[in-house]
Protein backbone atom coordinates (compact mmCIF):
# COMPACT_ATOMS: atom_id res chain seq x y z
CA UNK A 1 0.00 0.00 0.00
CA UNK A 2 2.58 2.30 0.85
CA UNK A 3 4.68 1.33 -1.93
CA UNK A 4 1.40 1.78 -4.26
CA UNK A 5 1.14 5.60 -2.80
CA UNK A 6 4.36 6.47 -3.46
CA UNK A 7 5.01 5.35 -6.78
CA UNK A 8 1.96 4.33 -8.52
CA UNK A 9 3.75 4.99 -12.36
CA UNK A 10 6.14 1.92 -12.11
CA UNK A 11 3.73 -0.40 -10.04
CA UNK A 12 0.87 0.01 -12.41
CA UNK A 13 2.90 -0.22 -15.27
CA UNK A 14 5.75 -2.48 -14.30
CA UNK A 15 3.75 -5.23 -13.18
CA UNK A 16 1.73 -6.27 -15.79
CA UNK A 17 4.15 -6.05 -18.59
CA UNK A 18 7.19 -7.66 -16.42
CA UNK A 19 4.69 -10.16 -16.63
CA UNK A 20 4.13 -10.25 -20.26
CA UNK A 21 7.59 -10.46 -20.85
CA UNK A 22 8.70 -13.45 -18.39
CA UNK A 23 5.92 -15.59 -20.79
CA UNK A 24 7.29 -14.11 -23.59
CA UNK A 25 10.82 -15.07 -22.22
CA UNK A 26 9.51 -18.22 -20.86
CA UNK A 27 8.00 -19.10 -24.40
CA UNK A 28 10.75 -18.37 -26.59
CA UNK A 29 13.56 -20.00 -24.60
CA UNK A 30 11.17 -23.34 -24.40
CA UNK A 31 10.53 -22.99 -28.28
CA UNK A 32 14.07 -22.58 -28.81
CA UNK A 33 15.07 -25.69 -27.19
CA UNK A 34 12.21 -27.40 -28.24
CA UNK A 35 12.56 -30.96 -29.51
CA UNK A 36 16.50 -31.21 -30.65
CA UNK A 37 18.25 -30.70 -26.82
CA UNK A 38 15.27 -30.95 -23.94
CA UNK A 39 14.46 -33.66 -21.46
CA UNK A 40 11.06 -32.89 -22.06
CA UNK A 41 11.10 -33.85 -25.33
CA UNK A 42 11.65 -37.33 -24.48
CA UNK A 43 13.17 -39.85 -26.67
CA UNK A 44 14.48 -42.28 -25.05
CA UNK A 45 13.90 -45.01 -22.07
CA UNK A 46 16.20 -42.76 -19.69
CA UNK A 47 14.89 -39.38 -20.63
CA UNK A 48 11.86 -40.97 -19.97
CA UNK A 49 12.52 -41.90 -16.48
CA UNK A 50 13.84 -38.57 -15.93
CA UNK A 51 10.55 -36.16 -17.31
CA UNK A 52 8.60 -38.35 -14.86
CA UNK A 53 10.38 -37.86 -11.84
CA UNK A 54 10.61 -34.17 -13.23
CA UNK A 55 6.52 -33.75 -13.63
CA UNK A 56 6.10 -35.57 -9.86
CA UNK A 57 8.13 -33.12 -8.20
CA UNK A 58 6.81 -30.19 -9.95
CA UNK A 59 3.26 -31.56 -9.78
CA UNK A 60 4.12 -31.79 -5.99
CA UNK A 61 5.85 -28.66 -5.70
CA UNK A 62 2.71 -26.67 -7.04
CA UNK A 63 0.45 -28.62 -4.80
CA UNK A 64 2.83 -27.73 -1.26
CA UNK A 65 2.88 -24.20 -2.88
CA UNK A 66 -0.67 -23.57 -3.29
CA UNK A 67 -1.60 -25.37 0.38
CA UNK A 68 1.12 -23.60 1.85
CA UNK A 69 0.01 -20.06 0.34
CA UNK A 70 -3.35 -21.10 1.19
CA UNK A 71 -2.64 -21.73 4.56
CA UNK A 72 -1.06 -18.40 4.78
CA UNK A 73 -3.81 -16.76 3.28
CA UNK A 74 -5.77 -18.84 6.06
CA UNK A 75 -3.88 -17.34 8.76
CA UNK A 76 -3.65 -13.62 8.05
CA UNK A 77 -6.50 -13.03 6.47
CA UNK A 78 -9.00 -15.57 7.21
CA UNK A 79 -8.99 -16.27 10.74
CA UNK A 80 -5.69 -13.89 11.84
CA UNK A 81 -6.38 -14.53 15.24
CA UNK A 82 -4.97 -17.30 18.13
CA UNK A 83 -4.45 -21.05 17.98
CA UNK A 84 -5.55 -23.42 20.42
CA UNK A 85 -1.96 -25.55 21.16
CA UNK A 86 -4.01 -28.74 20.71
CA UNK A 87 -4.46 -27.91 16.86
CA UNK A 88 -1.31 -26.54 16.03
CA UNK A 89 0.91 -28.47 17.90
CA UNK A 90 0.03 -31.94 15.56
CA UNK A 91 -0.21 -29.70 12.76
CA UNK A 92 3.34 -28.91 13.34
CA UNK A 93 4.40 -32.40 13.70
CA UNK A 94 2.65 -33.79 11.33
CA UNK A 95 3.11 -30.97 8.73
CA UNK A 96 6.61 -30.06 9.86
CA UNK A 97 8.11 -33.26 10.26
CA UNK A 98 6.75 -36.17 9.70
CA UNK A 99 5.05 -35.05 5.99
CA UNK A 100 8.58 -33.80 4.42
CA UNK A 101 10.08 -36.90 6.09
CA UNK A 102 8.27 -39.44 4.38
CA UNK A 103 8.12 -37.12 0.71
CA UNK A 104 11.51 -36.90 0.74
CA UNK A 105 12.23 -40.16 1.71
CA UNK A 106 9.84 -41.69 -0.94
CA UNK A 107 11.57 -39.45 -3.57
CA UNK A 108 14.78 -40.14 -2.52
CA UNK A 109 14.01 -44.18 -2.66
CA UNK A 110 12.45 -43.23 -5.96
CA UNK A 111 15.11 -41.79 -7.61
CA UNK A 112 17.91 -44.10 -5.91
CA UNK A 113 16.38 -46.94 -7.82
CA UNK A 114 15.91 -45.46 -10.72
CA UNK A 115 20.08 -44.19 -10.66
CA UNK A 116 21.18 -48.69 -11.45
CA UNK A 117 19.24 -48.22 -14.28
CA UNK A 118 20.94 -45.16 -16.33
CA UNK A 119 23.76 -47.59 -15.89
CA UNK A 120 22.47 -50.62 -17.34
CA UNK A 121 24.78 -52.64 -19.22
CA UNK A 122 24.76 -52.56 -23.23
CA UNK A 123 22.66 -54.53 -25.69
CA UNK A 124 26.41 -55.29 -27.22
CA UNK A 125 27.28 -52.08 -28.68
CA UNK A 126 30.06 -49.66 -26.54
CA UNK A 127 30.89 -46.44 -27.47
CA UNK A 128 34.25 -45.13 -25.63
CA UNK A 129 34.08 -41.18 -25.74
CA UNK A 130 36.79 -38.78 -24.63
CA UNK A 131 36.06 -35.50 -23.83
CA UNK A 132 39.26 -32.94 -25.50
CA UNK A 133 39.16 -29.32 -25.29
CA UNK A 134 36.39 -28.87 -27.22
CA UNK A 135 35.35 -31.29 -28.84
CA UNK A 136 35.02 -35.21 -28.31
CA UNK A 137 36.85 -38.13 -29.64
CA UNK A 138 34.67 -41.15 -30.57
CA UNK A 139 35.11 -44.84 -30.56
CA UNK A 140 32.41 -47.64 -31.66
CA UNK A 141 33.24 -51.32 -30.38
CA UNK A 142 30.53 -53.37 -31.47
CA UNK A 143 30.58 -57.22 -29.61
CA UNK A 144 33.57 -58.99 -29.90
CA UNK A 145 35.75 -56.18 -31.94
CA UNK A 146 38.92 -56.23 -31.81
CA UNK A 147 39.88 -52.33 -33.15
CA UNK A 148 37.32 -49.57 -32.79
CA UNK A 149 36.21 -47.54 -35.35
CA UNK A 150 37.13 -44.22 -34.51
CA UNK A 151 35.79 -41.37 -35.74
CA UNK A 152 34.47 -37.51 -34.04
CA UNK A 153 32.24 -34.99 -32.66
CA UNK A 154 28.85 -37.24 -33.93
CA UNK A 155 27.60 -40.00 -32.26
CA UNK A 156 25.01 -42.28 -34.35
CA UNK A 157 23.23 -44.82 -32.27
CA UNK A 158 20.79 -47.63 -33.55
CA UNK A 159 16.65 -47.06 -31.83
CA UNK A 160 15.81 -49.97 -29.49
CA UNK A 161 18.78 -51.23 -28.02
CA UNK A 162 20.95 -50.07 -25.10
CA UNK A 163 24.18 -48.53 -25.77
CA UNK A 164 26.99 -48.25 -23.23
CA UNK A 165 29.36 -45.27 -22.81
CA UNK A 166 32.91 -45.49 -21.46
CA UNK A 167 33.74 -41.62 -21.36
CA UNK A 168 37.16 -40.00 -20.29
CA UNK A 169 38.34 -36.95 -20.43
CA UNK A 170 41.93 -35.58 -21.92
CA UNK A 171 42.85 -32.64 -19.70
CA UNK A 172 40.17 -30.81 -18.04
CA UNK A 173 36.96 -32.26 -16.82
CA UNK A 174 33.83 -32.46 -19.03
CA UNK A 175 30.49 -33.59 -19.18
CA UNK A 176 28.43 -35.90 -21.43
CA UNK A 177 25.06 -35.21 -22.10
CA UNK A 178 22.02 -35.62 -24.61
CA UNK A 179 18.93 -34.18 -22.79
CA UNK A 180 16.64 -35.62 -25.10
CA UNK A 181 18.15 -38.80 -24.69
CA UNK A 182 19.02 -39.37 -21.03
CA UNK A 183 21.13 -37.70 -17.82
CA UNK A 184 24.64 -36.56 -18.17
CA UNK A 185 27.44 -37.97 -16.81
CA UNK A 186 30.78 -36.14 -16.21
CA UNK A 187 34.04 -36.97 -17.95
CA UNK A 188 36.99 -36.87 -15.70
CA UNK A 189 41.31 -37.02 -16.64
CA UNK A 190 42.31 -40.69 -15.83
CA UNK A 191 39.21 -42.63 -14.71
CA UNK A 192 36.52 -43.91 -17.27
CA UNK A 193 32.93 -43.22 -15.91
CA UNK A 194 29.91 -45.07 -17.06
CA UNK A 195 26.65 -44.24 -18.59
CA UNK A 196 23.94 -45.93 -21.13
CA UNK A 197 21.40 -44.88 -23.18
CA UNK A 198 18.28 -46.34 -25.15
CA UNK A 199 16.58 -44.35 -27.50
CA UNK A 200 12.68 -44.98 -28.29
CA UNK A 201 12.64 -42.58 -30.92
CA UNK A 202 14.73 -42.02 -34.58
CA UNK A 203 15.91 -38.60 -35.00
CA UNK A 204 18.48 -35.99 -34.40
CA UNK A 205 19.22 -35.12 -31.34
CA UNK A 206 21.70 -31.74 -29.76
CA UNK A 207 24.13 -33.08 -27.07
CA UNK A 208 26.21 -30.52 -25.14
CA UNK A 209 29.20 -30.58 -22.73
CA UNK A 210 27.56 -29.64 -19.19
CA UNK A 211 30.50 -28.73 -17.26
CA UNK A 212 33.36 -25.36 -17.83
CA UNK A 213 36.35 -27.20 -19.79
CA UNK A 214 37.67 -23.93 -20.98
CA UNK A 215 37.21 -20.72 -23.41
CA UNK A 216 35.08 -22.80 -25.98
CA UNK A 217 33.31 -24.77 -23.71
CA UNK A 218 29.66 -23.08 -25.24
CA UNK A 219 30.61 -24.32 -28.31
CA UNK A 220 31.34 -28.12 -27.50
CA UNK A 221 27.98 -29.71 -28.62
CA UNK A 222 27.67 -32.94 -30.90
CA UNK A 223 25.14 -33.90 -33.33
CA UNK A 224 23.40 -37.56 -31.79
CA UNK A 225 21.65 -39.38 -34.67
CA UNK A 226 19.35 -42.47 -33.92
CA UNK A 227 19.22 -44.55 -36.65
CA UNK A 228 16.98 -47.47 -37.55
CA UNK A 229 19.25 -50.78 -36.48
CA UNK A 230 20.18 -51.78 -39.78
CA UNK A 231 21.14 -48.57 -41.18
CA UNK A 232 23.11 -48.11 -38.41
CA UNK A 233 25.00 -50.78 -39.07
CA UNK A 234 25.25 -49.73 -42.64
CA UNK A 235 26.58 -46.70 -41.33
CA UNK A 236 29.08 -48.44 -39.26
CA UNK A 237 30.40 -50.39 -42.13
CA UNK A 238 30.73 -47.22 -43.81
CA UNK A 239 32.72 -45.34 -41.13
CA UNK A 240 35.08 -48.17 -40.54
CA UNK A 241 36.09 -47.84 -44.18
CA UNK A 242 39.27 -45.63 -45.08
CA UNK A 243 38.59 -42.58 -46.73
CA UNK A 244 37.97 -42.79 -50.69
CA UNK A 245 40.18 -40.99 -52.76
CA UNK A 246 39.47 -37.40 -53.92
CA UNK A 247 37.17 -36.98 -56.85
CA UNK A 248 37.79 -34.26 -59.37
CA UNK A 249 40.37 -31.52 -60.26
CA UNK A 250 39.66 -29.49 -57.07
CA UNK A 251 39.44 -32.35 -54.11
CA UNK A 252 42.69 -33.58 -55.68
CA UNK A 253 44.26 -30.10 -55.64
CA UNK A 254 42.52 -29.94 -51.72
CA UNK A 255 43.93 -33.62 -50.92
CA UNK A 256 47.56 -32.23 -52.28
CA UNK A 257 47.48 -29.16 -50.14
CA UNK A 258 46.15 -30.71 -47.08
CA UNK A 259 48.67 -32.83 -47.08
CA UNK A 260 51.36 -29.59 -47.53
CA UNK A 261 49.85 -27.31 -45.03
CA UNK A 262 50.55 -30.12 -42.63
CA UNK A 263 47.03 -30.95 -41.83
CA UNK A 264 48.00 -34.69 -41.44
CA UNK A 265 50.14 -33.44 -38.40
CA UNK A 266 47.19 -32.93 -36.38
CA UNK A 267 44.29 -35.02 -38.13
CA UNK A 268 44.08 -38.70 -39.30
CA UNK A 269 42.84 -39.37 -42.36
CA UNK A 270 42.82 -43.15 -42.65
CA UNK A 271 43.86 -44.56 -45.72
CA UNK A 272 46.47 -41.63 -46.49
CA UNK A 273 49.43 -40.00 -45.14
CA UNK A 274 47.63 -38.02 -42.41
CA UNK A 275 47.90 -39.78 -38.97
CA UNK A 276 48.09 -37.20 -36.67
CA UNK A 277 45.75 -37.67 -33.41
CA UNK A 278 46.10 -34.22 -31.86
CA UNK A 279 42.49 -32.92 -33.82
CA UNK A 280 39.62 -35.12 -34.80
CA UNK A 281 39.79 -38.14 -36.96
CA UNK A 282 38.41 -36.30 -40.90
CA UNK A 283 38.36 -39.87 -42.18
CA UNK A 284 34.95 -39.60 -42.91
CA UNK A 285 34.29 -35.82 -42.14
CA UNK A 286 32.28 -35.28 -45.12
CA UNK A 287 29.23 -37.06 -44.31
CA UNK A 288 28.78 -35.42 -40.29
CA UNK A 289 26.27 -32.86 -40.10
CA UNK A 290 28.20 -30.21 -38.71
CA UNK A 291 31.54 -28.55 -37.73
CA UNK A 292 34.17 -27.74 -34.85
CA UNK A 293 31.61 -29.99 -32.26
CA UNK A 294 28.32 -28.20 -33.35
CA UNK A 295 29.92 -24.58 -34.19
CA UNK A 296 29.02 -24.59 -37.75
CA UNK A 297 27.05 -26.40 -40.54
CA UNK A 298 28.74 -28.46 -42.78
CA UNK A 299 28.15 -27.35 -46.20
CA UNK A 300 31.19 -26.36 -48.90
CA UNK A 301 31.18 -22.81 -47.12
CA UNK A 302 31.61 -23.75 -43.68
CA UNK A 303 34.07 -25.93 -44.43
CA UNK A 304 36.34 -23.23 -46.45
CA UNK A 305 34.95 -20.50 -43.62
CA UNK A 306 36.35 -22.76 -40.49
CA UNK A 307 39.97 -23.52 -42.16
CA UNK A 308 40.20 -19.77 -42.48
CA UNK A 309 38.41 -18.87 -39.55
CA UNK A 310 39.08 -21.24 -36.88
CA UNK A 311 39.97 -19.07 -33.82
CA UNK A 312 37.26 -16.74 -34.67
CA UNK A 313 34.92 -19.39 -34.29
CA UNK A 314 36.33 -21.07 -31.43
CA UNK A 315 38.54 -19.12 -28.87
CA UNK A 316 41.56 -20.58 -28.23
CA UNK A 317 41.28 -23.76 -30.45
CA UNK A 318 44.00 -25.77 -30.56
CA UNK A 319 43.93 -25.41 -34.56
CA UNK A 320 45.79 -22.84 -36.20
CA UNK A 321 43.70 -20.60 -38.59
CA UNK A 322 44.92 -20.55 -42.40
CA UNK A 323 43.58 -17.05 -43.34
CA UNK A 324 46.85 -17.01 -45.31
CA UNK A 325 44.93 -19.21 -47.94
CA UNK A 326 43.69 -17.79 -51.02
CA UNK A 327 40.01 -18.21 -51.22
CA UNK A 328 41.07 -20.92 -54.23
CA UNK A 329 42.79 -22.74 -52.43
CA UNK A 330 40.08 -22.78 -49.53
CA UNK A 331 37.68 -23.78 -51.89
CA UNK A 332 40.17 -26.96 -53.16
CA UNK A 333 40.18 -27.93 -49.57
CA UNK A 334 36.98 -27.63 -48.76
CA UNK A 335 35.84 -29.95 -52.50
CA UNK A 336 38.38 -32.25 -50.66
CA UNK A 337 36.99 -32.25 -47.17
CA UNK A 338 33.52 -32.19 -48.48
CA UNK A 339 34.34 -35.55 -50.65
CA UNK A 340 35.45 -37.63 -47.56
CA UNK A 341 32.23 -38.96 -46.85
CA UNK B 1 13.48 -12.33 41.41
CA UNK B 2 17.21 -10.51 41.34
CA UNK B 3 17.67 -11.30 44.81
CA UNK B 4 17.04 -14.89 44.40
CA UNK B 5 19.82 -15.18 41.76
CA UNK B 6 22.94 -14.39 42.73
CA UNK B 7 26.03 -14.95 40.29
CA UNK B 8 27.30 -17.65 42.82
CA UNK B 9 23.84 -19.82 42.45
CA UNK B 10 23.55 -18.93 38.74
CA UNK B 11 26.85 -20.47 38.01
CA UNK B 12 26.29 -24.06 40.51
CA UNK B 13 22.59 -24.16 38.54
CA UNK B 14 24.80 -24.15 35.67
CA UNK B 15 27.29 -26.31 36.53
CA UNK B 16 24.35 -28.77 37.22
CA UNK B 17 23.54 -28.99 33.45
CA UNK B 18 26.66 -28.98 31.87
CA UNK B 19 26.30 -32.59 31.73
CA UNK B 20 22.92 -32.18 29.94
CA UNK B 21 24.33 -29.56 27.42
CA UNK B 22 27.18 -31.35 26.52
CA UNK B 23 24.70 -34.57 25.79
CA UNK B 24 22.28 -32.87 23.61
CA UNK B 25 25.29 -32.73 21.06
CA UNK B 26 25.78 -36.58 20.84
CA UNK B 27 23.09 -37.58 18.46
CA UNK B 28 24.27 -34.99 16.14
CA UNK B 29 27.83 -35.88 16.81
CA UNK B 30 26.72 -39.86 16.33
CA UNK B 31 25.24 -38.59 12.90
CA UNK B 32 27.94 -36.39 11.54
CA UNK B 33 30.39 -39.46 12.30
CA UNK B 34 28.23 -42.04 10.73
CA UNK B 35 27.86 -39.50 7.44
CA UNK B 36 31.84 -39.23 7.50
CA UNK B 37 32.51 -42.89 7.58
CA UNK B 38 30.23 -43.40 4.59
CA UNK B 39 31.27 -41.34 2.25
CA UNK B 40 34.98 -41.26 3.60
CA UNK B 41 35.29 -45.45 3.23
CA UNK B 42 33.29 -45.82 0.44
CA UNK B 43 35.14 -43.62 -1.59
CA UNK B 44 38.56 -44.93 -0.13
CA UNK B 45 37.35 -48.41 -0.99
CA UNK B 46 36.25 -47.83 -4.22
CA UNK B 47 39.24 -45.74 -4.62
CA UNK B 48 41.70 -49.22 -3.29
CA UNK B 49 39.48 -51.88 -5.28
CA UNK B 50 38.84 -53.18 -1.40
CA UNK B 51 35.81 -55.86 -1.85
CA UNK B 52 33.03 -53.77 -2.18
CA UNK B 53 29.93 -55.76 -0.58
CA UNK B 54 32.39 -55.96 2.22
CA UNK B 55 32.79 -52.22 2.93
CA UNK B 56 28.88 -52.07 1.89
CA UNK B 57 27.92 -54.62 4.59
CA UNK B 58 30.36 -53.37 7.59
CA UNK B 59 29.01 -49.65 6.70
CA UNK B 60 25.11 -51.15 7.13
CA UNK B 61 26.24 -52.48 10.01
CA UNK B 62 27.47 -49.41 11.00
CA UNK B 63 24.51 -47.53 10.29
CA UNK B 64 22.27 -50.19 12.32
CA UNK B 65 25.01 -49.40 15.39
CA UNK B 66 24.21 -45.69 15.20
CA UNK B 67 20.43 -45.68 14.78
CA UNK B 68 20.87 -47.43 17.96
CA UNK B 69 23.09 -45.13 19.85
CA UNK B 70 20.76 -42.05 18.64
CA UNK B 71 17.35 -43.97 19.62
CA UNK B 72 19.14 -44.63 23.07
CA UNK B 73 20.31 -40.87 23.02
CA UNK B 74 16.89 -39.82 22.34
CA UNK B 75 15.35 -42.22 24.66
CA UNK B 76 17.16 -40.90 27.51
CA UNK B 77 16.43 -37.15 26.26
CA UNK B 78 12.61 -37.96 26.28
CA UNK B 79 12.92 -39.36 29.90
CA UNK B 80 14.96 -35.73 30.71
CA UNK B 81 11.98 -33.96 28.59
CA UNK B 82 8.96 -35.87 30.56
CA UNK B 83 6.66 -34.34 28.80
CA UNK B 84 4.05 -36.64 30.19
CA UNK B 85 4.61 -37.10 34.21
CA UNK B 86 5.23 -33.37 34.60
CA UNK B 87 2.37 -32.38 32.00
CA UNK B 88 4.10 -29.75 30.30
CA UNK B 89 5.64 -30.10 27.15
CA UNK B 90 7.39 -26.12 27.10
CA UNK B 91 9.71 -25.52 29.80
CA UNK B 92 10.09 -21.16 29.56
CA UNK B 93 11.03 -20.79 33.55
CA UNK B 94 14.42 -19.95 34.22
CA UNK B 95 14.86 -21.87 36.88
CA UNK B 96 17.03 -25.15 37.49
CA UNK B 97 14.26 -26.93 36.33
CA UNK B 98 12.99 -26.07 33.75
CA UNK B 99 16.55 -25.87 32.56
CA UNK B 100 16.47 -29.40 33.32
CA UNK B 101 13.24 -30.52 31.42
CA UNK B 102 14.24 -28.24 28.39
CA UNK B 103 17.30 -29.51 27.75
CA UNK B 104 15.79 -32.91 27.36
CA UNK B 105 13.42 -31.66 24.99
CA UNK B 106 16.12 -29.97 22.60
CA UNK B 107 18.16 -33.30 23.21
CA UNK B 108 15.33 -35.82 22.13
CA UNK B 109 14.47 -33.10 18.72
CA UNK B 110 18.16 -33.35 18.33
CA UNK B 111 17.83 -36.79 18.24
CA UNK B 112 14.64 -37.40 16.43
CA UNK B 113 16.41 -34.99 13.07
CA UNK B 114 19.98 -37.40 13.53
CA UNK B 115 17.93 -40.59 13.20
CA UNK B 116 16.32 -39.04 10.08
CA UNK B 117 19.48 -38.10 8.90
CA UNK B 118 21.25 -41.38 9.52
CA UNK B 119 18.43 -43.36 7.97
CA UNK B 120 19.30 -40.89 4.66
CA UNK B 121 22.71 -41.48 4.75
CA UNK B 122 21.97 -45.29 4.55
CA UNK B 123 18.87 -45.38 2.05
CA UNK B 124 22.14 -45.28 -0.38
CA UNK B 125 23.74 -47.97 0.93
CA UNK B 126 20.88 -50.57 0.79
CA UNK B 127 19.62 -49.35 -3.00
CA UNK B 128 23.04 -48.60 -4.61
CA UNK B 129 25.24 -51.51 -4.47
CA UNK B 130 28.61 -51.21 -6.39
CA UNK B 131 31.09 -48.37 -6.73
CA UNK B 132 29.80 -46.75 -9.81
C1 LIG C 1 47.80 -28.12 -34.49
C2 LIG C 1 46.89 -29.18 -34.84
C3 LIG C 1 45.99 -28.97 -36.05
C4 LIG C 1 46.33 -28.68 -37.35
C5 LIG C 1 47.74 -28.44 -37.90
C6 LIG C 1 45.11 -28.67 -38.10
N1 LIG C 1 44.05 -28.95 -37.29
FE1 LIG C 1 42.13 -29.12 -37.85
N2 LIG C 1 41.59 -29.37 -35.94
C7 LIG C 1 42.44 -29.43 -34.86
C8 LIG C 1 41.66 -29.52 -33.66
C9 LIG C 1 42.20 -29.60 -32.24
C10 LIG C 1 40.32 -29.50 -34.04
C11 LIG C 1 39.10 -29.55 -33.11
C12 LIG C 1 38.74 -28.15 -32.77
C13 LIG C 1 37.51 -28.01 -31.92
O1 LIG C 1 36.41 -28.26 -32.42
O2 LIG C 1 37.66 -27.65 -30.76
C14 LIG C 1 40.30 -29.44 -35.47
C15 LIG C 1 39.14 -29.46 -36.25
C16 LIG C 1 39.13 -29.52 -37.62
C17 LIG C 1 37.95 -29.73 -38.42
C18 LIG C 1 36.54 -29.97 -37.89
C19 LIG C 1 36.38 -31.44 -37.63
C20 LIG C 1 35.08 -31.83 -36.99
O3 LIG C 1 34.89 -33.00 -36.73
O4 LIG C 1 34.25 -30.97 -36.71
C21 LIG C 1 38.34 -29.69 -39.72
C22 LIG C 1 37.46 -29.88 -40.93
C23 LIG C 1 39.75 -29.45 -39.72
N3 LIG C 1 40.20 -29.36 -38.43
C24 LIG C 1 40.51 -29.30 -40.87
C25 LIG C 1 41.86 -29.00 -40.87
C26 LIG C 1 42.60 -28.67 -42.06
C27 LIG C 1 42.04 -28.68 -43.45
C28 LIG C 1 43.86 -28.42 -41.64
C29 LIG C 1 45.03 -27.98 -42.50
C30 LIG C 1 44.79 -26.86 -43.37
C31 LIG C 1 43.91 -28.58 -40.20
N4 LIG C 1 42.68 -28.91 -39.78
C32 LIG C 1 45.03 -28.42 -39.44
C33 LIG C 1 43.80 -29.41 -34.89
C34 LIG C 1 44.55 -29.13 -36.02
CU1 LIG D 1 33.84 -29.72 -22.40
Amino acid sequence: MTAMSRDPVTIGRGGPSRAIFAVFLLCTTLSACGDRQSTLNVAGEDAAAIATLFWVMLAGAVVLWLGMNGLFFYLSRVAPGAFPDRLVRPLLIGGGIVLPTVILATLLVWSLTMLPDQRAPDDGLRVKVTGEQWWWRVEYWPKGAEAPVVTANEIRLPVGSRTGFELDAHKVIHSFWIPALGGKMDMFPGRTTYVSLRPEKTGTFRGQCAEFCGASHAWMAFETVVLPPDDFEAWLAAEARDATPPEGDAARRGAALFAAEGCGACHTVRGTEAVGQVGPDLTHVGSRLTLGAGRIGATLDDFAAWVEHTGALKPEVKMPAYDHLSDGQLADLAAYLKGLE
Amino acid sequence: MTDRHTPEKDSAEFAAEAGSLWRITFAPATWAGHFLLCYTLFATGCAKGWPVGTVRHGLIGMSVLALAVIALIGWRAYAQWSPRSTGRIVNPRGDAEDRHHFLGHAGFLLAVISFIGVVFVTLPLLLLEGCR
